[in-house]
């Protein structure tokens, strides 16, 4: 009881005086799945609303494949890139194995069908009329089609949110990817599951707190815009 | 006044169904017309035809004396805008709602604003420009609509039922806006609605639509297909499918009946009286119509009922309230 106790006031010491170590880790994990949020996001909504906004054969398959891809293991992902990225694999004369733009790749795929699937959902939600009366008033295809991301902009921004949520907290391709080097591709995630088995507990609390934090902000984030949408 | 719009043997077929087929139609510069017919009659897609958004199966339409298949759709929809019933309004400002037609046009700022507040002006709404669209009421988001269509100037405006989803203050305000735009402006405007009195009071000529045909007198209302299913010695038994409804011994056969909406009883409790067709249902839609007071009530089928006012209040109807109607056989007219 004493050790966990000693553990709590050693990692609110950590946090409250601003730690460069704890600093230095938060701050990559935000760069990083900021980053990957962002890139996913470029890619995902313009996917989502071609696939909502237009009717083709496969598209019922393709919707429950994105749906799948929810709940993909993060591990199976890490893998999957590592045996791209490796020295022997296709991709390893990149020499990006263990770097952060590996982590931002592998946070990358595991954002994309998140925020595919919920601008799916997000521009379906949108009144028909919208389509209708931005014609009327003599909008282009392209102007219409903003006009309707305009209209789903707080689902939007709902489902980018949620993705940040998904990369933010992952462990499994940061670790396989990243390789939680100190001071270059360690992050909140990787950190606290290697320092606790190495004994540095405080630490890994400290950043427990922290992304405790984010992942609340984030939660409270998503369903204030999610609300907005109604 | 001369002719805008010309329609000859105009038809128009959903999946080999005919919804529409109109042998000649005239609309010239500077009317008002109202479009008047039960639901079903082809009154929206008339004016979705009137505004080049649909085109005709089949027949000749002219657009100041020009075949419209020789000239630019886009250019065409640009002279002619459609209201909806529910107009939608982006979710945003007011402002961004009336300028958003003018952007697409490339229009300089300085100028968008002075549209803007022209818009406005004319609808009765200055000082709402940077009022959010979800904000508003059901009389104002028909007004924006309707300045947002102006921003565009139109040479014809077409209105389907504006009046639905708003209140009696509501509808003086937009029958007001809408007289003084023709009058002002000479813009051509063809309103589609059910309220008799309101078609009497905005337009120059009333089309009567029935069955997607123009009709000379005003169409009957609570029209009901059916077929009579007993036969007893002082009267017959008509099913719809929905209801069955008591009729006197008249003809022996009748495919159609109609019941005038002002021969209806309503009442809170079943009546005991002479009458012999008494249904419980439920109030589905109320409408102001001035003195009287439509309503629809659902008793199986939807049955148009009008009231007075006085009696609307008296019984302290609304949306929703179980009542019960009740009206003659010898009411009711067969074909």
């Amino acid at each position: 009881m004493e050790y966990l106790w000693e553990g709590i006031k050693e990692a609110i010491r950590l946090i409250v005086s601003l730690d460069q170590e704890v600093c230095r880790t938060v701050l990559l994990s935000l760069r990083i799945s900021l980053t990957a949020t962002f890139f996913a996001s470029f890619v995902g909504i313009p996917l989502g609303f071609l696939i909502s906004t237009y009717e083709f054969t496969l598209k019922r398959p393709i919707i429950t494949v994105f749906n799948t891809l929810l709940s993909i293991p993060t591990v199976v992902v890490g893998l999957f890139l590592y045996s791209l990225l490796s020295k022997r694999g296709p991709l390893g004369p990149l020499d990006l194995l263990f770097t952060p733009p590996a982590m931002v790749i592998g946070q990358f795929i595991l954002a994309i069908p998140i925020i595919t699937a919920l601008t799916i959902s997000a521009i379906q939600m949108v009144d028909p009329r919208v389509k209708w009366t931005a014609m009327t008033l003599g909008a282009g295809p392209v102007r219409t089609a903003l006009t309707v991301l305009s209209e789903a902009r707080f689902a939007l921004t709902g489902a980018v949110i949620a993705g940040f949520g998904r990369v933010i907290a992952e462990v499994g391709t940061a670790m396989m990817v990243g390789g939680n080097i100190k001071g270059y591709t360690r992050v909140m995630t990787t950190a606290i599951a290697l320092e606790t088995s190495k004994g540095e507990f405080a630490f890994a609390l400290s950043l427990g707190f922290i992304l405790l934090m984010v992942a609340f902000s984030v939660n409270v984030l998503f369903h204030y815009f999610q609300g907005k949408r109604g | 006044m001369a002719s805008l719009l010309e329609l000859r043997d105009i038809t128009k077929s959903y999946n080999d169904t005919q919804v529409l087929a109109i042998p000649h139609l005239v609309i010239k510069q500077g009317a008002v017309y109202g479009i008047m017919g039960p639901n079903g009659a082809g009154k929206s897609t008339l004016l979705s035809i009137l505004a080049f958004l649909v085109s005709p199966t089949s027949g000749d339409l002219r657009w100041e004396g020009m075949d419209v298949n020789t000239l630019n759709k886009d250019v065409l929809r640009r002279k002619v805008t459609l209201i909806h019933q529910n107009p939608y309004l982006f979710d945003t400002t007011v402002r961004k709602n009336i300028v958003y037609g003018l952007k697409g046009r490339r229009m300089p700022k300085e100028k968008r604003d002075e549209k803007l507040l022209e818009c406005l002006k004319l609808v009765g709404l200055r000082g709402f420009e940077e009022r959010r669209a979800r904000e508003l009421s059901g009389g104002e988001v028909q007004r924006v609509a309707i300045a947002r269509a102006l921003a565009l100037d139109p040479q014809v405006l077409l209105l389907d039922e504006p009046t639905a989803n708003v209140d009696r203050h509501g509808i003086e305000q937009l029958e007001t806006i809408l007289k003084e735009l023709n009058e002002r402006s000479q813009i051509t405007i063809i309103v589609a609605t059910h309220d008799v009195n309101q078609v009497h009071r905005l337009s120059d000529e009333v089309i009567y639509l029935f069955n997607g045909r123009i009709t000379a007198k005003p169409p009957l209302e609570n029209l009901f297909k059916g077929r009579i299913v007993k036969k007893d010695k002082d009267l017959f038994l008509f099913d719809t499918g929905r209801i069955v409804v008591a009729l006197p011994r008249e003809r022996d056969s009748v495919s159609r009946i109609a019941i005038p909406p002002e021969d209806i009883i309503v009442s809170h409790k079943p009546i005991s009286t002479s009458a012999r067709n008494s249904f419980a249902g439920a109030i589905a839609q109320v409408t102001d119509e001035g003195d009287l007071v439509s309503l629809i009530v659902d008793i199986g089928e939807r049955l148009r009922v009008t009231i007075t006012k006085r009696s609307f209040r008296e019984m302290q109807l609304n949306l929703g309230s179980p009542v019960y109607v009740t009206f003659k056989s010898s009411s009711i007219e067969t074909f």
